[in-house]
């Protein structure tokens, strides 16, 4: 029991690092509070779905279309984003709680509010392991994350596009005054955001469920991961992940389902007191 | 001349006034318009309300209400109306919140001056329309909503098609008497209806010598079931019942499948006997049980033909089979257009304490239900049926005396189907 639920939380927070990541750097290095992340997750899911049953593509190639569709739409809410005034944070906050209820609401007229899933035989399917059944389903989740983590610390800690970015997300200012192009990097930011929100969107439907309002659950989420983690820590977002999918699968077990809200509120709370940056953020970040 | 036209001379200050005041103009001439064609198209028409879901979390189910209530109104029309008045529905979309339901309730009642009010999903979202429609003294007759606190709070004007109770007998029921399992789970979200729907049935198995193993609550639209099932599985429960909706349920039933935890009986009382979850779902939806008041193929007795009218009469509205949440939609606006009928039949003006007097009277048989009420405003005569799938199709299982075919018990495992 112990394995199987220590692989469930691993596996649920390798998800919550894939939703999480994409918030997390456009807001580091733009400073947009993008409240419609959750419901570009949910419509890359959607626009997977829509490929899947309507021109039956394969689920491997709703992938690269889903990318494409949400990078042209990151590009056009980066042109949006880009006309707000100081405080960015406050404004962006007001621009994309539009923009999410805007997203909903097409998506309800577009794909109708029936619960829609992308059913994938081959990932249903499970397989025996040290006493734990883990479906094709989670070791792709947590396959897909890990390489996406793998490939996004070479690019920002490898790469001088990465130094650029890490510079941006810790002083804006400073790195434009260095020659760097901020404007250019908030752009590549929403760019990446777009292929890790394209990537995460089918697994979404796959893995959970589509319905135009879960969207909200999702950005929730990637607030929550967000904080834990503290603005531009890559690896402080992995740990979040990981420590927040434990938390519940754990709390399940050992207090009941009801607690599970509350034990996950209590750590973000109890963090933010004694960790207020972040739990591997500092001062200076 | 045209300079005032052109407007080229005039100083900048006088410009922007002037424009300014031409917009302001057109703004209050186009609403004038709006206004006055409004009340002309209602003078010869009898306004009802209606109240749903229609953004939001609970869209899918307040469209489905909102269509069957569009059915009835759409039936009585081309009969001719009440008394010879057509009726206009009005509808409004509560977002799925409570606040703007009651802010679209308050325009309904005091802007729009509606004769009475229908729709709503869930108590969370009836609850408040209920005590707007008691403040104007106008009946409304919800569509979907379970909480016994409800009918208790002795409100005159609030009636509604469905209860709890009937939900609670026809489970208890079939576990007492048919599966009577060793080791029961009753999982339920964290909703007013659910937990009442847990804890009420607990209490019935109880009384029936059947004690429940684990009682969970989860909060609805929980991503991941799996510690639960690990929990169950270490617990060897035989038979889950899940007070969960529709998405809880695609979830949960997905990762019993994964981890091959195959219990005895699965049983969603809410949100699995309808069309779209079967689609979903596909063949692992095969051997699940629900329960559900009416269905195309599954309906009151004595009231087939009523049953199918409503069938085509609604593909032909809206290209699709209708399911049981439109039928309470159906069943809600029909009450209340026939208890505004015996208003207008006994030559009395149509006054919300009026239609609530005639709402108390009412006996209607209709497909879902023979609908009366009691003095709290709940139904006499709602009746739920267990229904289990068998080949992605609904068969009655219990009770027998209204069963279409035999139970599936215990399901087969996930690796033998």
């Amino acid at each position: 029991m112990w394995t199987t639920v220590l692989v469930s939380g691993i596996s649920m927070g390798s998800f919550y690092i894939l939703i999480a990541l994409g918030f997390a750097l456009i807001f580091g290095v733009t400073r947009y509070f993008n409240l419609a992340h959750g419901e570009l997750v949910v419509l890359a899911g959607y626009v997977a779905y829509w490929l899947w049953n309507v021109y039956a593509l394969s689920f491997v190639l709703t992938f690269p279309v889903a990318i494409l569709v949400l990078f042209l739409i990151c590009l056009g809410l980066k042109r949006l984003f880009a006309r707000l005034t100081e405080p960015l944070e406050l404004n962006s906050i007001v621009l994309s709680f539009g923009i999410a209820i805007v997203i909903q609401n097409s998506m309800l007229f577009l794909f109708s509010g029936n619960y829609r899933l992308i059913r994938i035989p081959s990932l249903n399917k499970s397989f025996h392991f040290h006493e734990v059944y883990m479906s094709y389903g989670q070791l792709t989740l947590l396959v897909l994350s890990l390489i996406v983590i793998f490939l996004l610390y070479i690019l920002m800690y490898r790469t001088y596009l990465g130094k650029a970015l890490r510079a941006t997300i810790q002083n804006k200012e400073a790195a434009a005054l260095a020659g760097i192009n901020v404007t250019i990097m908030g752009t590549f930011a929403f760019c990446l955001g777009a292929v890790l929100i394209g990537l995460a969107g089918p697994l979404y439907g796959c893995t959970h469920y589509l319905y135009p309002s879960t969207g909200h659950e999702v950005t929730l989420l990637a607030i929550t991961i967000t904080i834990f983690a503290g603005v531009g820590r890559l690896s402080g977002i992995i740990l979040a992940g990981w420590i927040l999918g434990l938390a519940e699968a754990f709390t399940v077990i050992l207090c009941g389902s009801s607690w599970r809200e509350m034990v996950t509120a209590l750590l973000l709370l109890i963090l933010l007191a004694f960790k207020p940056y972040g739990i591997l953020g500092n001062r200076e970040s | 001349m045209f300079e005032i036209f052109t407007m080229k001379k005039l100083p900048k200050s006088r410009r922007n006034f002037f424009l300014s005041f031409i917009r302001c103009f057109c703004i209050i001439f186009c609403l004038s318009i709006l206004a006055f064609r409004s009340n002309t198209s209602s003078a010869a028409t009898i306004k009802i309300g209606e109240i749903n879901p229609l953004s939001g979390g609970l869209a899918k189910n307040g469209i489905e209400i909102h269509q069957g209530i569009e059915v009835a109104v759409a039936e009585a029309n081309e009969a001719g109306g009440i008394g010879g008045n057509q009726l206009e529905l009005i509808s409004r979309d509560d977002q799925s919140r409570p606040d703007v339901a009651i802010s679209r309730a308050e325009e309904l009642c005091s802007w729009q001056k509606v004769a009475a009010l229908t729709g709503g999903y869930v108590d969370s979202l009836v609850g408040p329309i209920a005590a707007v429609a008691k403040k104007y003294r106008i009946p409304y007759v919800a569509s979907a909503s379970l909480q016994k606190e409800l009918a208790q709070c002795k409100n005159p004007f609030f009636f509604r098609v469905s209860r709890l109770q009937d939900f609670v007998e026809p489970l208890c029921g079939i576990l007492t008497q048919r599966f009577k399992p060793q080791h029961l789970a009753i999982l339920h979200a964290a909703t007013p209806g659910s937990s009442e729907l847990a804890r009420d049935l607990e209490r019935c198995l109880k009384t029936h010598g059947l004690n429940v193993k684990l009682i969970e609550k989860f909060r609805p639209g929980t991503p991941n079931f799996t510690p639960l099932i690990a929990k169950m599985a270490g617990m060897n429960i035989d038979v889950i019942v899940s007070g969960g909706f529709t998405p809880d349920h695609i979830l949960l039933v997905r990762q019993l499948k994964e981890n091959r935890i195959s219990p005895k009986a699965f049983i969603g009382p809410f949100g699995i006997a309808y069309e779209s979850f079967i689609k979903t779902m596909g063949k692992d939806a095969d051997y699940l049980y629900s329960t559900c008041a009416w269905n195309p193929g599954i309906t009151e007795p004595g009231t087939e033909a009523a049953s199918i009218a409503f069938i085509q009469r609604f593909v032909r509205m809206f290209k699709q089979q209708p399911n049981t949440t439109n039928m309470h939609g159906y069943t809600s606006a029909r009450a209340l257009i026939a208890a505004m009928q015996a208003v207008l039949h006994n030559g009395l003006p149509l006054t919300g304490d009026n239609i609530r007097m005639a709402l108390t009277k009412l006996d209607l048989v209709l497909p879902m239900e023979h609908l009366a009420f009691d003095k709290t405003g709940d139904p006499l005569h709602y009746k739920h049926v267990v229904v289990q799938i068998q080949k992605e199709k609904l068969v009655v299982v219990y009770p027998s005396d209204r069963a279409s075919g035999q139970p599936v018990y215990p399901m087969p495992p996930w690796d033998q189907r």
